[in-house]
């Protein structure tokens, strides 16, 4: 008898349910107001944030569906742009009221056969490729304070470095890393830019800050004289914060 | 991050439990509201042996001062920290009479079963119809990581002297995501009752026997009972969702031995679809 009264529920449902799903392109969307509630986040965050950019990245189900030129188009009754997806496809999401109260749709400019999309919190790029290793490390500990306020599970994690992510198709990634008057190459690996990133095959370098002198009075000494940077010679896509 | 359709959808207030949907920050004037209809299968009363089917109207929305309506239940998210949730809550407790309890939803019951057999064995029959009350109380929720939610409530005012106080526990495996525009989040829990709640919803007074044919019965409080279930979300479109609920009830304790119960253990089962407005 419950049984039945079950099975009634839930076939009157599903049935009619097959029959709403008329819609172009399954999965090929994502609402603003969804997008807009995982990114806000950061907005609201009050803590040091300076050295950090946040980004909405879209997850293809596929590898390598995204490709150069790719976009996500924003759609609501008054509002409409596009947002172009950068290497590792991802983009700065306008917090916008009108496209909230519209309930906005984000869809891609081209088929990805499913997506999701993800905010990514990396650390603020630089023009001239140098950056400082007390900077890094500043940069580390600020999004580590996010991550903590955002996530209890990460309250227990310690910044431990830094990856930096290269384009796949640009030219080789030399970092190298100036301790005082001596720079050596870090060593390049190929792996995902973020935790989760279906693309694990991105050249990728990684400065773990235990990697500095192990004496820290002659690190003293060599960071008086010269400070210690890391120098990239070609533009990374992120600088990526590392936790455990 | 926040899992996305982390919301607690009006759904699964079949069971009148307190709900609280997760901190939802929208720009300062804005609002984000479901509004649906599906149908529902639940036991007529708690602890009753047979089911009926009812329609189920499905309603949440959430205001961005932190205000929020979900099913049965409004209150308002106080906490700015997105890993712990607080604030005050009320919740309408529907109503029991011979016919059963609910009216939650409004719904046209569909009894499941032979009415003649059924009324023959209705053990309400002769027991004082409990009235629908509002209870107050607060929430307290505690995000383990983003996906896994501690929830807990304490709510005051059940029962026709307004003296029945339940305290839910639960915890909640947010937003599983299957495939793009699929959901599934799943939540496991137990309601803890004082002596008033029971006596008034599973107890049975000396006059309520005589006109019942219940043995009397004086239950004490405690876990009244445990709870499981799994809720599925169905993206059709950006402004269309199925929502699809089944949760297991279990009544324990001194609750499971009351003359008014005929089967512990049951299933609740609802599917609504709802509009995003």
């Amino acid at each position: 008898m419950m049984r039945r009264a079950h099975l009634t529920a839930c076939v009157t449902l599903m049935l009619t349910a097959g029959m709403a799903v008329a819609q172009p392109r399954a999965g090929e969307w994502v609402n603003y107001r969804d997008a807009y509630r995982a990114m806000v986040l950061f907005d609201k965050y009050g803590g040091p944030k300076n050295l950090l950019n946040n980004h909405l990245q879209v997850l293809p189900r596929a590898r390598g569906a995204l490709g150069q030129g790719a976009q996500l188009l924003m759609k609501g009754k008054t509002v409409q742009t596009s947002l172009p997806l950068d290497g590792l496809g991802r983009t700065t999401l306008p917090l916008l009221k009108a496209a909230y109260d519209e309930n906005a749709v984000l869809t891609p400019n081209r088929a990805l056969g499913g997506f999701t999309v993800r905010p990514r919190v990396s650390l603020a790029l630089r023009a001239d490729g140098a950056y400082e290793v007390a900077e890094l490390r500043a940069a580390c500990e600020q999004a580590l304070g996010y991550a903590r306020y955002a996530d209890n599970s990460a309250r227990g994690q310690q910044c431990v470095g830094v990856r930096l992510v290269f384009p796949r198709d640009g030219e080789a990634a030399a970092v190298h890393l100036r301790l005082g008057g001596t720079a050596t190459v870090l060593p390049q690996a190929r792996g995902a830019a973020f935790a989760g990133d279906v693309d694990d095959d991105l050249p990728t370098v990684t400065y773990r800050f235990a990697q500095a002198p192990a004496q820290a009075s002659l690190h003293l000494v060599m960071s008086r004289l010269a400070p210690s940077q890391v120098l990239t010679y070609n533009a990374p896509l992120a600088i990526v914060p590392l936790f455990e | 991050m926040k899992p996305f359709f982390a919301l607690a959808l009006a759904a699964a207030s079949t069971a009148a439990s307190a709900q609280t949907p997760a901190t939802n920050p929208m720009p300062d004037g804005s609002r984000d509201m479901y509004a649906g209809l599906g149908v529902v299968s639940r036991p007529r009363y708690e602890g009753a042996d047979n089911h009926k089917v009812s329609a189920l109207p499905l309603l949440q929305v959430q205001w961005s001062n932190g205000l929020f309506i979900s099913g049965m239940s409004a209150g308002m998210h106080l906490s700015n920290r997105p890993t712990v949730e607080y604030g005050p809550l009320l919740t309408i407790h529907p109503n029991r009479d011979e016919s059963g309890s609910g009216q939650i939803v409004d719904g046209v019951g569909i009894n499941v079963g032979p009415v003649t057999a059924m009324r023959a064995q209705n053990r309400l029959v002769g027991m004082e119809d409990v009235s629908t009350r509002l209870e107050g109380g607060a929430f307290f929720n505690y995000y383990l990581a983003p996906e896994w939610r501690l929830t807990s409530s304490v709510l005051f005012g059940a029962g026709n002297d307004r003296d029945g106080a339940r305290m839910e526990i639960g915890v909640q495996r947010l937003a599983l995501q299957l495939a793009p525009q699929h959901t599934v989040s799943f939540n496991a829990g137990a309601t803890i009752v004082n002596a008033d709640y029971n006596r008034a919803y599973f107890g049975v007074t000396e006059t309520e026997a005589l006109y019942s044919g219940n043995p009397p019965y004086r239950p004490g409080g405690g876990i009244k009972d445990v709870k499981i279930g799994a809720r599925w979300n169905w993206a059709l479109s950006p402004s269309w969702m199925l929502v699809t609920n089944v949760q297991a009830t279990r009544l324990v304790g001194q609750v499971r031995h009351s003359p008014l119960v005929e089967r512990p253990t049951n299933v609740t089962v609802s599917a609504a679809f709802a509009y995003r407005f």
